[in-house]
């Protein structure tokens, strides 16, 4: 449509092409009279999905080798323990799950 | 478990990321009346065959300290029971106590 805003113009819009069409020009509509399926709503929203990408923050723990493998032989420590107690997970095939369902 | 759950939400998250802008257009392209029958029809297959944790619908905001996928503070993002403690603590920035 025209290029520049101004009252002369505006008024040539309204009395050329219409009141709705020189609205949607100046507020930069998007006109649709017919009420059609249009996918304006879709490309109108912005894109959100980095915003949605950073929800978890990194955790510096992982970073550090040591911290992890302290961690992995303390879990280790603890299977230990519990097996010897009796208390450790059962083998494959033997635990309440597998056995309901053998039954 | 809750960091698997967790890890598994942020795998979905980055595929979000990813595909959003195809994503975005095929479903702007199926929508448009404009266009011919048959190659809408091909554009909703491709909309189809985009991965499905690709898809918006699927993120779950969870606790990032915890992994509880309700009552999560979209601001803080920690669950009802993590802020709790934490604002009891006072670690959270402008949080007190209501006092009058």
């Amino acid at each position: 449509m025209m290029t520049r805003v101004s009252l002369k113009n505006v008024l040539s819009a309204v009395i050329n092409q219409g009141a709705a069409e020189a609205r949607a020009w100046i507020f930069g509509h998007q006109l649709n009279p017919a009420g059609n399926k249009t996918p304006h709503k879709i490309l109108r929203m912005k894109l959100f999905g980095e915003k949605v990408a950073q929800w978890y923050p990194h955790d510096i723990k992982k970073d550090d080798p040591l911290v992890m493998a302290r961690q992995e032989q303390e879990r280790l420590s603890k299977l230990e323990m519990l097996k010897r107690r009796g208390k450790g997970p059962p083998k494959k095939g033997q635990g309440r799950r597998a056995a309901k369902r053998n039954k | 478990m809750s960091d698997q759950r967790n890890i598994r939400d942020h795998k979905r998250r980055l595929l979000a990321a990813k595909y959003e802008l195809r994503r975005k257009l095929y479903k702007a392209f199926c929508k448009d009346s404009d266009l011919p029958s048959d190659m809408r029809d091909k554009l909703r297959y491709k909309l189809s065959k985009l991965p499905r944790n690709s898809s918006f619908a699927r993120v779950r905001n969870r606790c990032i300290s915890t992994g509880r996928p309700r009552s999560v503070y979209e601001f803080f993002r920690i669950s009802r029971i993590v802020f709790r403690g934490l604002a009891s603590r006072g670690p959270l920035m402008g949080i007190k106590k209501s006092s009058w």
